[in-house]
């Protein structure tokens, strides 16, 4: 029973192509057939993200695994790419390799934002892909569901996915949150019409954000906008009253020089009624003067500070490393081992089922002696007959499990062949 | 069963709380699957013993909640607690027994200090001895909870200057949530405390007309100390009302909070010294004064 992978990621391979490499639903579920044409009787999974693509394949000794050129040749026909211009970058994996590096990606380690839960469903969706195409056999069954739990694991007992390492995301959750308990009752100001203004609000809208006003200083990009993200465009001119009335402000102007200095401030702070205002300034250079933030109730964020907020989280999530490493780590020893302990099943088999026969035979020598035993003792008999076989062939089935933790145990399946004269 | 309860001690219930503390404390320290479970079963468990406690002693001591400064005192901690794990329970996140629970413990330790001996009544005097006790005791669980929301506030506010993202297992309420908790808290403690004080008043009275509880005087240091805390209660409360649709309002309300806690604490600090009058029988205080400890 083998385990291989042949994998494009983007450690070594280049975005170009990587681009070139990832197949459409369309292309893998071709991909899919032509790969059971080839290698018939092999599983395969195939996982195709922007960052990776991914051809995970196993069977079982009567269905020789592809070799390492094989995989490239076919990854190459499938994309219509030369086999030569791969060289160098594709990574190819076997057995245990194979298995802690798919419950790393499932876990998100092996992300380029580290812990991203979103690989967690492509590695779900690639997966039931192979089971609608029937491609996915017991082993990559056993293989993906394994991952699918590393990685709950990974996530209910690290932090590594916890902390948001979107500026967007940080700015609503960790900050924006922290000084309203809710947004449906807030006025929220968009200036500008930067793309992460737009990123923000749909972060405002999901925690409950109704009142949008946008303002832009020209007003027909400001209506534009209104009609694309919802909410209502007034003229520029409007500023200082709509800043008056605001909640929260995300500014994300081209202006060259502060839209909102200090001294302009000042004269709008009393018609706020003393109300906290919360002013996400993502524009570079910034909208809204770093004075106004010593200003009771302001809690201005530039993207600086947002940025340095989101790089804290990232090593945060690096601390975690070695934990969800170690969760990785286990996982696969009891994955493997379990799988080295398939092989010794038939041998088991054989062995359970010899046992049974020279038993059976023994038992109906016996009550043919001693006729005068009604059911009941017979079945007494019986029962103990198969506990002494039960209780003899403990010791050596502990012995096999212990030694599959090391690998396939061939020596002991061997030892136990000859000595039972089981075949193979 | 009523031997196992009858067998609960101040110890068996403070202990578990110092216990749940202790886990709730580990939050800033390491991460744990099964630790918020353990700190939720302990601080269930103290609150549990010191229900039965508590329900032991009304049923089988020859008084009723609130008849006793030891049975007041336990009361104020039970309520706390009860809040406490009601808080922990909707706000997982937050590390809330980590601020009430020491409270709890102080007033549990305030409690084993006081007199268990219950104070004189007379169905005349009963009625107002209950109201004048439940509202000093609404104001005194106020002032901790709004001390509590002024305390966390002033962290959440302390990390959002920082501009820093919150600490893992140390997430705070929303500023929104804990301002109106703060100035809430404030209201409710002046007027329950001015409530609990004219009802003082009222209780003097009646037991100065029955004749049955000595009269406490205005010098008393229970009364003078009683007054100053609502005198406070008063002042903080109609600041935080005046200040309310000022940008540094809730600053102020916080941080306010956090002096009432300090005034009800030195109020109870000064009620272990200095003999009083205050809830003792013209008897007691006559053998009081034949002992030399004259109020």
């Amino acid at each position: 029973m083998t385990l291989a992978l042949l994998g494009a990621t983007h450690h070594s391979v280049p975005l170009a192509l990587r681009e070139r490499l990832a197949f459409t639903t369309e292309q893998a579920i071709d991909a899919i057939g032509r790969f059971r044409d080839i290698f018939p009787g092999r599983e395969i999974v195939l996982l195709s993200t922007c960052n990776r693509v991914e051809i995970y394949t196993a069977g079982e000794q009567d269905a020789p695994p592809p070799t390492a050129d094989e995989m490239v040749r076919f990854l190459a026909d499938c994309r219509g790419l030369n086999a030569g211009d791969l060289a160098g970058h594709l990574d190819c994996q076997v057995d245990q390799a194979v298995v802690r590096h798919l419950f790393g990606v499932a876990s998100g380690l092996d992300s380029m934002v580290l812990g991203e839960p979103q690989i967690l469903s492509q590695v779900k969706q690639a997966w039931a892909m192979a089971r609608e195409r029937d491609s996915a056999g017991p082993l990559t069954t056993e293989m993906f569901q394994s991952a699918l739990r590393t990685a709950k694991r990974v996530a209910s007992e690290t932090a590594i996915g916890r902390e948001r390492l979107s500026i967007p995301s940080v700015a609503v959750a960790d900050f924006a949150r922290g000084v309203f308990e809710r947004f449906d009752d807030k006025r929220v100001l968009l200036l500008g019409a930067g793309k992460m203004a737009a990123e923000t609000l749909l972060y405002l809208r999901d925690g409950g954000a109704r009142h949008v006003v946008l303002l832009n200083r020209s007003r027909a990009r400001a209506d534009e906008l209104a009609e694309k993200l919802g909410g209502v465009a007034v003229d520029w001119s409007r500023l200082d009253e709509e800043l008056a009335l605001a909640d929260l402000v995300v500014s994300t102007t081209g202006a060259s020089e502060p839209v909102v200095d200090a001294a302009r401030y000042a004269t709008i702070e009393p018609a706020r009624g003393g109300r906290p205002l919360v002013v996400l300034d993502l524009a570079v250079p910034r909208d809204f003067d770093p004075a106004i933030n010593s200003r009771p109730g302001v809690w201005l964020y530039s993207i600086e500070d947002l940025a340095a907020a989101c790089e804290a989280n990232r090593r945060k999530r690096q601390r975690e490393i070695p934990a969800a490493l170690a969760i990785v780590e286990e996982e696969t020893s009891r994955f493997m081992a379990e799988l080295h302990h398939r092989h010794t099943g038939p041998v088991i088999e054989q062995l359970r089922a010899g046992w049974n026969e020279t038993g059976e035979a023994e038992l109906e020598r016996l009550f043919r002696k001693l006729p005068e035993l009604d059911s009941a003792a017979r079945l007494e008999i019986r029962k103990a007959f198969d506990r002494y076989a039960a209780k003899l062939l403990h010791r050596p089935l502990t012995s096999l499990r212990h030694e599959s933790h090391s690998g396939p145990p061939h020596g002991l399946l061997d030892a136990l062949k000859r000595l039972f004269h089981l075949e193979d | 069963m009523g031997d196992f309860v009858a067998g609960i001690s101040v110890v068996c219930f403070a202990a578990s709380y110092a216990v749940a503390l202790a886990f709730e404390a580990s939050r800033l320290l390491f991460r744990s699957g099964v630790r918020g479970a353990a700190m939720l079963g302990f601080a269930t468990a103290g609150l549990f013993a010191h229900t039965l406690f508590l329900l032991w002693r009304a049923i089988n001591e020859p008084v009723v909640p609130l008849s006793s400064e030891f049975d007041w005192y336990l009361l104020a901690a039970w309520l706390l607690a009860a809040g406490s794990l009601w808080l922990t329970v909707a706000n997982p996140k937050t590390p809330v027994g980590l601020f009430f629970l020491p409270i709890v413990l102080l007033l549990i330790g305030r409690a084993e200090m006081s007199s268990r001996t219950p104070f004189p009544q007379n169905p005349a005097t009963q009625a107002w001895g209950m109201i004048h006790g439940s509202f000093n005791l609404a104001a005194s669980v106020a002032v901790a909870i709004g001390a509590v929301a002024g305390l966390m506030w002033l962290i959440q506010a302390g990390r959002l200057s920082r501009k820093a993202t919150p600490l893992r297992g140390f997430r705070m309420p929303s500023l929104e949530k804990l301002a109106i908790l703060t100035s809430r808290c404030a209201l409710v403690a002046a007027t329950t405390g001015a409530a609990g004080f004219l009802s003082g008043i009222v209780l003097n009275a009646v037991n100065q007309q029955q004749g049955l509880l000595e009269t406490v005087p205005w010098n008393d240091p229970v009364v003078l100390r009683m007054g100053l805390l609502v005198a406070w209660l008063l002042v903080a409360a109609v600041v935080s009302r005046v200040l309310a649709r000022r940008p540094e309002g809730t600053r102020v309300t916080a941080s306010l909070s956090l002096v009432s806690l300090v005034v009800l604490a030195a109020s109870m600090v000064w009620g272990l010294v200095g003999p009083t009058r205050h809830g003792k029988s013209p008897e007691v205080v006559k053998a009081d004064a034949a002992a030399g400890d004259t109020p």
